[in-house]
């Protein structure tokens, strides 16, 4: 018996189908808003050069006393926190008491090429920290950190303990040379001096480029097949194409922020093996004393689950938790099971040693 | 013509019909001579002239032209099945609707170099448009160059010298990053190919699983979703071997040095127009950011300092006014005679009267 059995007519009737879809589409596509994201009504309350601090506004005031800060990571923007309102871990956070606020690195531009990791962690995130704990009159936040913004949350807690009370880690890169760690492999051989030297800032479209490639059949083919599947349904196509602008709407990567970022992170695996320095300042995980929640996804293709694994006996922390979370690195923000599970698993364990 | 033929054709003509039907309702009319003779007319085509509904440059125009790519490749490998199903084209083992596969990703009209490389074709077409930019200026001379690559490496090796000796060297340089940059690329298109030739090796085996009673496949999109499949396991294997990492860290390094060397063209000839040059720019950014970096240090210095210094400031005041109220009931002498511990510091403003002072507790705050 052969692999396939494809009725002629049953193919036949797909192929109409697609027709219909693509038809309709025709008109979906025509009716469309422009898409936006960022739901939740904020406000700037501190600002930096092009880094703005934001404070969210919940429906009902926080009953949390410490401020809780997100910090996200440089490259892509950091709405996918707040991406529409029945998707955001911001809006989730703030139902559960939680005072949410959210550091937006903006967007650099060639003045900011020589921008360092020393200014990113030592200068823009410590100075949204102490303007946190000086209007809030706390000595110590909960601090929040995602992917890349993670790292430098665990850099920051190492380098100032005293100004982080609680330390929770999403998708968090540790371990950058665990062997299934494709972005990894591919820049160990990389000239990382002379990519800097050459492109200045790293333009948005070749990190997205380089992010597509990782998974290039699933994610730049049967994506957008899949999609005439929806062409028909105008809200799944908004979700879907409101998702589509947050990938693509990156910031470019200040170039030497880039550079030492790849050679002590990825080449150098610093913050797992140690000699990591963020300006003059060593920064040593087992000088991490605050509580530590490490959330990581179980089906992540760009930060591996045992890339995040190796927190647990790096830190210096005796109160260490994690989640294993089954999805992926963005489902972990914005599918329906991250709704229901992450944001009271953050609340709960934050409310625990509030 | 056997009977057989003769039943498949009017099948296929029959279905083929149908499909054109379909998209006539739409708007999207068959290509030229279809229905007389042309029954295998490519049903993407129809896919073109969807898309052209849209017209360009509006906010749609991408989702669109992606939606089309892709569908385009996926409707040519259903067509490809169809075809397959109605008992043309093979044998219905695996090893036919792998072929049938193959088939249908090669679509009319492509660039050849492309056929049975579905996975090169993808990366071609993810390319963004500063990529493609210079991706294009490099088959431009892979062109030109490819045929005399030999002789242009002899020639780039001579010595240079005379007036012009820096600027050919320069050139000389340039040449030969180009041409490395061409070599590397061509390593890392065959790993690219390999992986395609892989996916579809995939893709046998995974269906050759599938002949078992019950497991059968029986519709297009399952077939292309184990294609997908397929495809991103032998892409993800070749991508984390040892190989792969040195040709693409190779490759990437191959590109930048030539993207530095036509910089350094480029500032040549900037320099003679007195028009800045990237790297003066580069050195005004970086003075900017250090400026930029000690401001701010300074500033926080001169802030804390001055916090200090306030604080102070409001400790001496509170310790004066607590003299001061000491000092009236035991005395009932003016506040001026009371005695003074210490003075604010010359040139700065002089302690508030105690009936308008703020209390300590706030001004701690």
């Amino acid at each position: 018996m052969g692999p396939i059995r494809i009725e002629p007519q049953k193919a036949l009737d797909d192929a109409l189908k697609l027709q219909q879809k693509l038809s309709a589409g025709a008109q979906t596509l025509r009716s469309l808003d422009p898409v936006t994201f960022g739901v939740t009504p904020k406000e700037a309350v501190y600002k930096d050069d092009k880094v703005t601090l934001y404070r969210f506004k919940g429906e009902r005031a926080p009953t949390q006393k410490t401020p809780l800060l997100i910090c996200y990571a440089l490259v892509n923007t950091p709405y996918m926190v707040d991406l529409q309102d029945d998707r955001s871990l911001v809006k989730n956070l703030l139902a559960q008491g939680q005072d949410v606020y959210l550091i937006d690195w903006g967007y650099p531009d060639g003045s900011d090429k020589y921008l360092t990791l020393d200014d990113y962690i030592n200068g823009y995130l410590r100075r949204c920290v102490d303007f946190l704990r000086k209007s809030h009159g706390v000595d110590a936040i909960n601090l929040l950190g995602i992917c890349q913004g993670g790292a430098f949350s665990l850099c920051f807690s190492s380098i100032y303990p005293d100004k982080v009370k609680n330390l929770v880690t999403m998708v968090t890169p540790v371990d950058f040379h665990t062997p299934d760690n494709m972005l990894s492999h591919w820049v160990q051989d990389l000239d990382v001096d002379l990519f800097v030297d050459t492109l200045g800032n790293i333009p948005a479209d070749l990190m997205n480029y380089c992010y597509l490639t990782l998974k290039p059949m699933r994610l730049n083919q049967q994506k957008y097949v899949g999609l005439v599947d929806i062409l028909d349904n105008k809200t799944e196509l908004e979700n879907f194409l409101r998702m589509e602008k947050w990938i693509f709407d990156s910031p470019d990567q200040a170039g030497e922020a880039f550079r030492q970022f790849i050679k002590d992170f990825y080449q150098g695996n610093k913050l797992l093996k140690g000699g990591l320095s963020i300006g003059d300042k060593r920064v040593d995980l087992k000088n991490i004393s605050a509580p530590v929640l490490n959330i990581f996804a179980e089906q992540d293709h760009l930060v591996p689950p045992a890339a995040s694994r190796a927190l647990k006996d790096a830190v210096g922390s005796s109160d260490y938790s994690q989640i294993a979370f089954k999805g992926g690195h963005i489902g972990i923000y914005v599918s329906g099971r991250a709704q229901r599970e992450v944001p009271p698993a953050i609340h709960e364990w934050l409310a625990k040693r509030s | 013509m056997s009977n057989s033929a003769q039943d498949w054709m009017n099948q296929w003509q029959a279905l083929a019909q149908r499909y054109w039907d379909g998209w006539k309702s739409q708007g999207v009319t068959p290509p030229a001579g279809f229905g007389k003779l042309d029954a295998n007319a490519p049903w993407q085509a129809a896919l073109d002239q969807w898309s052209q509904l849209f017209g360009k440059g509006n906010s749609q125009s991408d989702v669109v032209d992606r939606v089309t790519a892709n569908a385009k490749s996926y409707v040519s490998l259903m067509q490809s099945m169809l075809n397959s199903s109605l008992g043309q084209g093979g044998d219905g083992s695996a090893a036919a609707w792998t072929e049938a596969l193959r088939n249908g990703f090669n679509i009319p009209g492509m660039d050849p170099a492309m056929w049975n490389n579905p996975l090169g074709t993808n990366f071609r077409d993810m390319a963004g448009q500063g990529a493609k930019g210079f991706e294009q200026l490099m088959a431009e001379f892979s062109r030109g160059v490819g045929p005399f690559k030999q002789e242009m490496l002899s020639g780039l090796g001579m010595p240079a010298f005379g007036l012009a000796r820096e600027h050919q060297e320069r050139w000389q340089a340039l040449g030969t990053a180009l041409v490395e940059y061409q070599e590397q690329t061509n390593r890392y298109n065959t790993l690219i190919l390999k992986s395609s030739q892989q996916g579809f090796e995939r893709f046998q085996s995974k269906l050759a699983e599938r002949e078992e009673p019950g497991r059968q496949l029986d519709s297009v999109r399952a077939v292309y979703d184990l294609w997908i499949d397929s495809a991103e396991e032998a892409y993800g294997e070749i991508a984390l071997s040892d190989e792969f990492r040195k040709v693409y860290g190779a490759m990437v390094n191959a590109q930048m040095r030539v993207r530095s060397l036509m910089q350094l063209e480029v500032e040549q000839q900037t320099r003679q127009l007195g028009i800045p040059t990237r790297t003066e720019l580069k050195g005004v950014e970086k003075s900017v950011q250090e400026l930029r970096r000690n401001l701010k240090n300074t500033q926080e210095a001169g802030s804390i300092d001055l916090a200090g210094e306030i604080a102070a400031l409001r400790a001496e005041v509170a310790a004066l006014k607590q003299q001061l109220a000491d000092a009236r009931p035991a005395a009932g002498k003016p506040a001026e005679s009371a005695p003074v511990a210490s003075k604010p510091a010359a040139g700065k403003p002089a302690a508030a009267d105690a009936g308008t002072a703020a209390p300590t507790k706030k001004t701690k705050r």
